[in-house]
């Protein structure tokens, strides 16, 4: 029913290991910034971090994405597979579009999120951050379809800025001006382009085989020059990701299957994912449970915080009336673009539910060797902090 | 809604649960897929007249709670028979022979381990009585059970600790033991020290070394561990579990196959035959396993992690059946008439049980099976000259298959045997009809041709049978139980699992209707 395909390797491997792209990123990482992302070798940054940020919100930029889990589920009942995994309805869904979407256990506990590609009803894709195989093959049991791990076959560019649409047109994507955001589209060469991205901005991914990676890259530096394409770092991502009001598994929750403790689980309810728990479609994992966690009420609430000040709140914790412990900080950051101190926290019900005002984050500060820490009010507030009407406009914009 | 209730399946457990259903108040249709209802319960007729049971040859430690609630007794299954007596096989021709409290050679001699094999039976069955409230009533729950079911195990440990000091503390040394040790801890190997094993184990694909096997056999000892078999044989056991439910207004519709189990927004709410008619109910109660249920259902209904758990259930059935019709009684050499009425066994030692266990590891057949005989025809003469044999340990999965011709060398095998205690058996054999584990599977639905529908050990007992959270008998679906051998406390002939599931159901409708 399933096939794992093995890497090609020549004995024993060890270390990180390249993605298709390493050739091309290698010399450009001044720094030689590098991070373990999945095993792989991906840059934290090329330069400056700074720089990287402002070049992702005012030109274009790529972020190899490469050590995404990619799993491919094709077959008869590709759709009804799909559709016992995620919480949404995936038959709702168009062919060649991509849908933002959750999936959970059977404590309606949410285990992973990801990006669901349906190429057909009998052929989807699905995109995320931890391995999934062994899970896919546990839903997909007893059904018509087969599971393919695509991880290491499919390399992956993130193309995001208000100049990306630009990089496409000047590369010779015709075509791409007619995507709106989620659509997919296939042109020469095995590049699939989907409009998606991290950042809350005008944005694509292109996927293609492992072995037309370096023809994609040079094609699009060629093109890109003039529109400013550079490549960046995990952390200017990072910042954006933020700013666009997306969770991160690992660190805004714990996904269910790295969770220890039977508590740790959070529901798509409290992460704000309850607008992607479609009851009607029928069952689907964690269904029933989810009924009553709806019932019942969230037990925690992920809030976006708006804080005075201009320090971030790292691993803060926060107080109600400065005196009542919360909830803590997941995420913060100073929003170069925004100018506000932004951060996503977990809030402990009633807070950030029933309690939603009187809200003090402390913040701790090193000051040269010695801890000080402070008292700020904080505001919660729709955590799309980045919310620019470029990002959807169809045709975008030639900048 | 044409019924309150559908139940799935007439096994006796599915009668079971139909009754005490029927009894409530409910409307009540029991689906068979075969001519006639006992599922593991039936006759073979053979051409000449003789009949034998077809698959359960005894019932046992069948309990008077389940014979007084179901009303059996006025079906002629009373459970005040006079238990089976108990034959064992040597090869040395020193016969083992135990009727009631006595334990002696076949030719009146006194045996040296009488004395120590009763101290340690009588021993067993204390601890197997103080066990039996876990067995008659749901798995203890270990989250959120009610007041009642928590003071009822405070009950237990209480009984427990009453055993005294000594015995309390046994009892928790040898419950998750294995029999093997327990038993040689205090006589030597023997035939006479196989009979609990083979009490352990039967119907199981477990050799008496496995951890688990005393707890199995504390489940078999209760009620004195009496093997019962009523005036008329099994027929009458079926007949009572079958009058019992036609006379609580329970409708019995057999050759008709349950194909679907309709569900509406997560409810069941129906069947469909294998005619394609449709027919409408509040609940379902399925007498199949977890998975069969599952299947008719559609997988798709239950979570992952359901379809997991139920997935990795260990199934695969041990025990074969060899029913022969004979032209005359066999005569076993040094045995009496009387003695040869009873459970005939032909395992040498625990010893031999676990070497013989070891080949069904490789799915190969054992060289010379283990088999519990019974002459139903030293009874009840009108059944003839045949004989019951259930063998072990038989596989499920036999390299190469269940051909025509590995049927024949398992029957050759068994003759094999029986004629060194028997000699001129096999030339009176008539007829022979093997059924091995794919036959019992094919027939009665029983997944791997397990006796238990899953096997029974403790892994897969208490709250963790079928699996968790299908333990208190509910399905996720809501509507739909199970209620056959799969569930809690497992198989052989007691009533038990079908009891217990409809008193769970009536308990969740008593609450709903106080809520
Ligand atoms: C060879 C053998 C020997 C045994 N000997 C003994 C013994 O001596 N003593 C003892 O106590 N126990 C014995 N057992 C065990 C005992 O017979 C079983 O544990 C018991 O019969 C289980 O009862 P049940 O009602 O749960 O299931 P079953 O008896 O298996 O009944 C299930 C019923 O469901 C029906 N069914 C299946 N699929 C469908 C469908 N789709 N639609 C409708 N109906 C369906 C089947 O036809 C069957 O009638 C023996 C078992 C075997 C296999």
């Amino acid at each position: 029913m399933s096939v794992i395909k093995k890497p090609a390797m020549k004995g024993v491997q060890r270390g990180l290991s390249p993605t298709p792209f390493h050739d091309f990123l290698a010399p450009m990482n001044l720094e030689q910034s590098w991070m373990d992302w999945a095993g792989f070798l991906s840059p934290r940054h090329f330069e400056s971090i700074e720089s990287e940020y402002f070049a992702i919100r005012n030109q274009a930029t790529v972020f190899d994405v490469s050590p995404m889990r990619k799993y491919r589920i094709a077959g008869p009942d590709a759709l009804t597979v799909m559709n016992r995994l995620v919480t949404r309805n995936v038959a709702k869904m168009r062919d060649n579009r991509v849908a933002y979407s959750i999936w959970c256990d059977e404590d309606g506990n949410v285990i992973d999120d990801g990006t669901v590609f349906r190429f057909t009803a009998t052929d989807f894709r699905l995109c995320c951050q931890e391995p999934q195989f062994s899970w896919l093959n546990d839903v997909a049991w007893g059904f018509d379809v087969e599971i393919v791990d695509e991880s290491l076959d499919v390399a992956g560019l993130s193309l995001q800025g208000p100049t990306s649409y630009a990089v496409l047109k000047a590369a010779g994507f015709n075509g791409v001006e007619t995507m709106k955001p989620f659509d997919i589209r296939h042109f020469d060469d095995g590049v699939t382009v989907s409009r998606t991205g991290f950042t809350g901005d005008l944005g694509y991914e292109l996927w293609v085989p492992n072995d037309k990676a370096a023809a994609l890259w040079q094609h699009l530096f060629a093109a890109g020059r003039i529109h400013g394409l550079k490549p960046v770092g995990y952390e200017a991502v990072e910042m954006t990701r933020i700013e666009a009001g997306l969770l991160l598994p690992g660190k805004d929750f714990q996904s269910s299957h790295h969770a220890l403790r039977s508590t740790r689980g959070r529901t798509p309810f409290e992460l704000g994912f309850g607008w992607m728990v479609d009851f009607g479609k029928g069952h689907f994992n964690g269904r029933r449970a989810l009924l009553k966690a709806k019932e019942t009420g969230p037990r925690y609430m992920v809030v976006g915080l708006d804080i005075d000040g201009n320090k971030p709140a790292y691993d803060a914790l926060v107080y109600h009336r400065g005196k009542v412990e919360a909830g803590h900080v997941t995420s913060a950051l100073w929003s170069p673009t925004c100018k506000r101190n932004l951060a996503f926290a977990m809030l402990k019900a009633p807070y950030g539910i029933g309690v939603t005002d009187d809200l003090f984050v402390e913040i701790y500060r090193d000051k040269e060797g010695k801890w000080e820490k402070g008292l700020a009010r904080a505001r919660i507030v729709n955590r799309r902090f980045f919310d620019y009407p470029r990002r959807a406009a169809t045709p975008p914009a030639l900048y | 809604m044409q019924y309150d209730t559908i139940v799935i399946g007439g096994g006796h457990n599915g009668l079971a649960a139909a009754t005490l259903l029927a009894k409530a108040g409910q409307s009540v249709l029991v689906l068979e897929k075969g001519a006639q209802p006992g599922g593991a319960v039936g006759v073979t007729r053979f051409k000449d007249g003789g009949s034998v049971p077809r698959y359960a040859h005894s019932t046992i430690a069948l309990g008077r709670q389940e014979i007084s609630d179901l009303g059996l007794s006025r079906h002629g299954l009373t459970g005040r028979e006079a238990p089976l007596s108990t034959l064992l096989l040597s090869d040395d021709g020193r016969h083992v022979y135990l009727d009631g409290p006595s334990v002696a050679y076949a030719d009146g001699a006194a045996h040296p381990d009488a004395a120590g094999f009763t101290a340690l039976r009588d021993r067993l069955s204390r601890f197997a009585d103080k066990l039996a409230p876990l067995v008659a009533a749901p798995p203890p729950q270990l989250e959120g059970g009610d007041w009642r079911e928590i003071v009822g195990l405070a009950g237990l440990a209480f009984g427990i600790r009453r055993l005294g000091a000594v015995d309390s503390r046994e009892f928790m040394r040898v419950l998750l033991s294995n029999v093997y040790d327990t038993v040689l801890d205090e006589m030597d190997d023997s035939p006479l020290a196989a009979l609990l094993g083979v009490d352990a184990v039967l119907g199981g694909r477990q050799g008496p070394r496995a951890p688990g096997t005393v707890l199995t056999l504390l489940q078999r000892l209760r009620n004195g561990g009496n093997r019962i078999v009523p005036k008329g044989g099994m027929a009458t056991v079926v007949d009572a579990f079958a009058e019992a439910a036609s006379a609580a207004g329970v409708t019995i519709r057999c050759k008709t196959g349950v194909t679907a189990i309709l569900t509406e927004d997560d409810r069941a709410t129906g069947v469909e035959t294998e005619e394609g008619e449709r027919i409408t109910c509040g609940r379902v109660l399925s007498s199949l396993d977890p998975m069969t249920t599952i299947r008719l259902t559609g997988i798709g209904q239950f979570d992952a992690e359901d379809v997991r758990r139920v997935r990795n259930i260990r199934t695969r059935g041990a025990a074969a059946k060899v029913n022969l019709s004979l032209s005359a009684m066999p005569s076993f050499t040094g045995v009496s008439d009387k003695q040869a009425s009873g459970r005939i066994l032909t395992a040498q030692g625990l010893g031999d049980l676990e070497l013989t266990y070891n080949a069904v590891k490789y799915g190969e057949m054992p060289e010379t099976p283990i088999m519990e005989i019974v002459l139903p025809g030293r009874r009840d003469a009108e059944m003839g000259a045949t004989l019951s044999a259930i063998v072990q340990y038989v596989p499920y999965d036999l390299q190469g298959g269940w051909t025509d011709s590995a049927k024949k060398t398992l029957e050759s095998k068994v003759l094999d045997r029986l004629e060194g205690f028997a000699p001129g058996l096999t030339a009176s054999v008539q007829e022979a009809e093997v059924l091995t584990p794919v036959d019992i599977e094919t027939e009665t639905g029983a997944p791997g041709g397990h006796w238990h529908h899953g096997e029974l050990i403790a892994d897969q007992m208490l709250m963790l049978r079928p699996v968790p959270g299908m333990d208190r008998y509910e399905m996720p679906v809501s509507g739909m139980y199970l209620c056959g051998a799969s569930t809690h406390p497992g198989g052989d002939v007691t009533g038990l699992p079908g009891c217990n599931a409809a008193r769970q159901v009536l308990k969740g409708l008593k609450k709903r209707a106080a809520a």
